[in-house]
């Protein structure tokens, strides 16, 4: 038996479809003759989990669909550096937000980002950096004064 | 009809809501002709720029962004070769090659008077059919709504990834995404597994932006080469378009341009099919109706405007559907079903009569965004052109930006960029692994409409038998069923026996509800289905296949 691709998503699957439904069990049931709010999400996990089973023994009858070969986790992460740490950006960016506010940290985050993906050259920096200023301060003004509305605002503003 | 269009005519003419419509349409234009820049992308990212503005302002400028989106593709397929959406991939095949014989300004013309043509063909129709189509929704009960919306989730399922399985599966994580949060019915918290903000569940704008837009934008730079490239290549330059000779040449077509039309509307009706399988049915109708098609790839004028007129018409079949049944068949619908709700906009069969001036103002907006779309392609093409300079990533990251200060902008919490940035991720996952995302977005926004007609029909009868003897909700049941047939049908077609009676079979099996709908036409229907059916199996019989062409075709499949 090998473990391929879909098998450990098969797995996951099945792991989802088992925490969800114990977690249907939990759920309030209502004293009169209403539907309970368990039924719908019972009635979509039956067929999941059916259909997750059926991907994890095809996964391991009929191993076709292994995943591209990307040279053990180093080559993995390589291949998907880009949008990892895009999306680790991203993440800091939300957890910075309520100290830093809306317009630094996307100041900020457009910036790095841009640097990350475009380089770091001297001339990239200043290019980078005028193009982060203008269009994050723009479209936050738009926001902020013409459609009225209260962007996080950071607590570093509070201190004077 | 009259007096309502009027009244909606009158709503609609006014100098603000113009202005927002032009803007719509320029936004619509550009995000079109920037390839990997979706039309749905575009319709979401102005989506919160309407939250201001009363209903009717606010649909009528996100009209304007769909009709431009559809319309802007056509740029960068016949001046770079490369679609701006994938709804202008059959343009391409004879724009390209006419710019390249320096009749660009032609190409880009006949491209504009189809979109518009095809547009205004589909608007008439959604005009006329709309209403028709809704009072047919009037007889649907809960039974129905909910066989309706597993149909439109089965078909987009099996058509939207070759893996039958995994559509279903994208399908289901979908409605199950629908149910975490508080109950629509008995106002129970559901899946919040604890946390108090997953008690409210997730609002559909940070979900779809996330798993669609945000995971997409992350997988076009994933190679560090491909976003370090310009938009649409560095071959375009801004012509000037021959508007009267390219509407001459167009108007000269007009079989053409009538049937792609059509054929666009009728694709746009049916769930899961857009404008992207309809731009190359209707080049391939032509390709085979033409007296030269040995002509097709090389620059011909048929070519142009058969995938332009019918991409366009396919909007309006689309909205058919979302106006008058409240379902959306495919993704751009489903983000202008959102953006209706957030509007307070409810579609349904009896939307249409409850709010007549309110939907014709819709129906209207769309009509009048093809005028806009013509006379505003000129100078987006110049926009277009210095566009296609900037490098993909730097789009990425003010986007990325832009999505995150949109979707905040919904509800003013925090919690909503989260919902972004996690769904991203599981997009971008999903993706990678190679399951669709359109199913499990209908699937999210399906799940509310499926759950509350489940509620109804069980609140009436606990008796389930209904979803099988009501002619309707077994129609949709069957049809569905069929659609999870249909990949391996398709995959076997020539091949094997089978095929050559699923098609008969099926359709004698689909009169069964047909005719039970009573009255005398659908009953007549039926009846000539069944006469169709078995003339097609007979036919069938007499012709059989070549032996050998089987046997060589289950031999491959083993």
């Amino acid at each position: 038996m090998r473990i391929t691709r879909d098998v450990v998503v098969g797995i996951v699957l099945l792991l989802l479809c088992g925490t969800f439904t114990i977690a249907t069990l939990d759920m309030e049931t209502p004293s009169f003759g209403q539907m309970p709010p368990a039924l719908w999400p019972r009635i979509i996990l039956a067929p999941l989990t059916v259909l997750s089973l059926v991907f994890l023994i095809r996964a391991l009858v009929n191993p076709t669909d292994t995943g591209p070969d990307r040279g053990g986790p180093m080559g993995w992460f390589r291949y998907y550096q880009t949008p990892i740490v895009c999306f680790s950006l991203f993440f800091v960016f939300l957890v910075t937000m309520p100290y830093l506010g809306m317009l630094i940290g996307g100041v900020l985050f457009v910036f790095v980002m841009l640097c990350f993906l475009g380089g770091w050259s001297l001339r990239q920096i200043g290019l980078h950096a005028a193009v982060s200023i203008v269009l994050v301060g723009a479209m936050w003004s738009i926001f902020t004064f013409a459609l009225g509305v209260i962007l996080p605002r950071g607590e570093i503003f509070t201190y004077y | 009809m009259i007096d309502t269009i009027l009244a909606a005519g009158s709503e609609l003419a006014t100098i603000k809501i113009f202005a927002f419509m032009m803007l719509g349409t320029f936004a619509g234009l550009m995000a079109g002709a920037i390839p990997g820049f979706t039309i749905a992308m575009a319709v979401v990212l102005v989506l919160p720029f309407t939250f201001g503005m009363t209903a009717i302002e606010g649909l009528a400028t996100m009209m304007a962004v769909y009709v431009g989106g559809l319309s802007g593709g056509l740029m960068s397929g016949i001046l770079t070769g490369i679609p701006g959406t994938p709804s202008s991939v059959a343009t391409t095949f004879d724009g390209f090659p006419l710019a390249k014989q320096g009749k660009a300004g032609l190409a880009l013309g006949v491209g504009v008077w189809a979109s518009f043509f095809g547009g205004t063909i589909g608007a008439v129709v959604l005009m006329l059919v709309a209403p028709q189509l809704a009072l047919i929704g009037l007889e649907f009960h809960p039974w129905d709504f909910f066989s309706l919306v597993l149909f439109a989730l089965t078909v987009t399922a099996s058509l939207a990834s070759e893996n039958v399985i995994k559509g279903l599966i994208a399908g289901l994580v979908g409605l199950l995404i629908a149910t975490i949060g508080v109950d629509d019915i008995m106002g129970y918290p559901r899946f919040n597994f604890g946390t108090e903000p997953l008690k409210q569940g997730f609002s559909f704008l940070p979900v779809l932006v996330g798993l669609f837009a945000f995971s997409r934008l992350l997988g076009d730079v994933r190679d560090p080469e491909n976003a370090h490239k310009s938009l649409g290549g560095e071959g375009a330059e801004a012509v000037r378009i021959e508007h009267r000779k390219a509407a001459v040449a167009v108007l000269t077509r007009w079989g053409n341009l009538l049937r792609s039309s059509l054929l666009g509307v009728f694709v746009g009706v049916l769930p899961a099919a857009g404008s992207t399988i309809s731009n190359i049915l209707a080049y391939d109708q032509a390709k085979k109706a033409s007296k030269t098609p040995e002509e097709f790839g090389t620059g011909n004028l048929d070519g142009i405007v058969a995938p332009e007129a019918a991409n366009n018409a396919t909007a309006g079949g689309a909205l058919i559907v979302m106006m008058a049944l409240g379902v959306p068949g495919d993704i751009v619908t489903a983000v202008m079903l959102g953006a209706l709700l957030i509007h307070d906009v409810i579609p349904s069969p009896s939307f249409i009569s409850d709010e007549p001036v309110l939907s014709y103002a819709i129906f209207l907006s769309f009509f009048v965004a093809n005028f806009m779309m013509l006379g505003l392609q000129s100078i987006t093409l110049r926009g277009f052109v210095k566009i296609t300079r900037i490098r993909m990533y730097m789009l990425t990251a003010v986007i990325l930006f832009y999505c995150s200060l949109g979707v905040f902008a919904l509800n003013n919490v925090e919690f909503d960029i989260w919902t972004l940035f996690w769904f991203g991720v599981l997009g971008f996952v999903m993706r990678s692994l190679g399951f669709p995302i359109v199913p499990i977005i209908l699937g999210a926004v399906l799940g509310g409409i499926a759950e509350t007609s489940l509620a109804q029909s069980l609140a009436i009868s606990d008796d389930l038998t209904p979803f099988f003897t009501r002619p309707w909700s077994l129609f949709f049941i069957l049809l569905g069923f069929m659609s999870i047939i249909f990949p391996t049908y398709q995959k076997h077609r020539g091949t094997a026996r089978w095929p050559l009676f699923f098609v008969p079979i099926f359709s004698i099996i689909l009169a069964v509800p047909v005719f039970m709908m009573g009255g005398v036409v659908r009953p007549v229907v039926a009846v000539l289905m069944v006469l169709l059916a078995v003339g097609l199996l007979i036919r069938n019989l007499r012709h059989r296949p070549d032996k050998s062409v089987l046997i060589r075709g289950s031999a491959d499949d083993i």
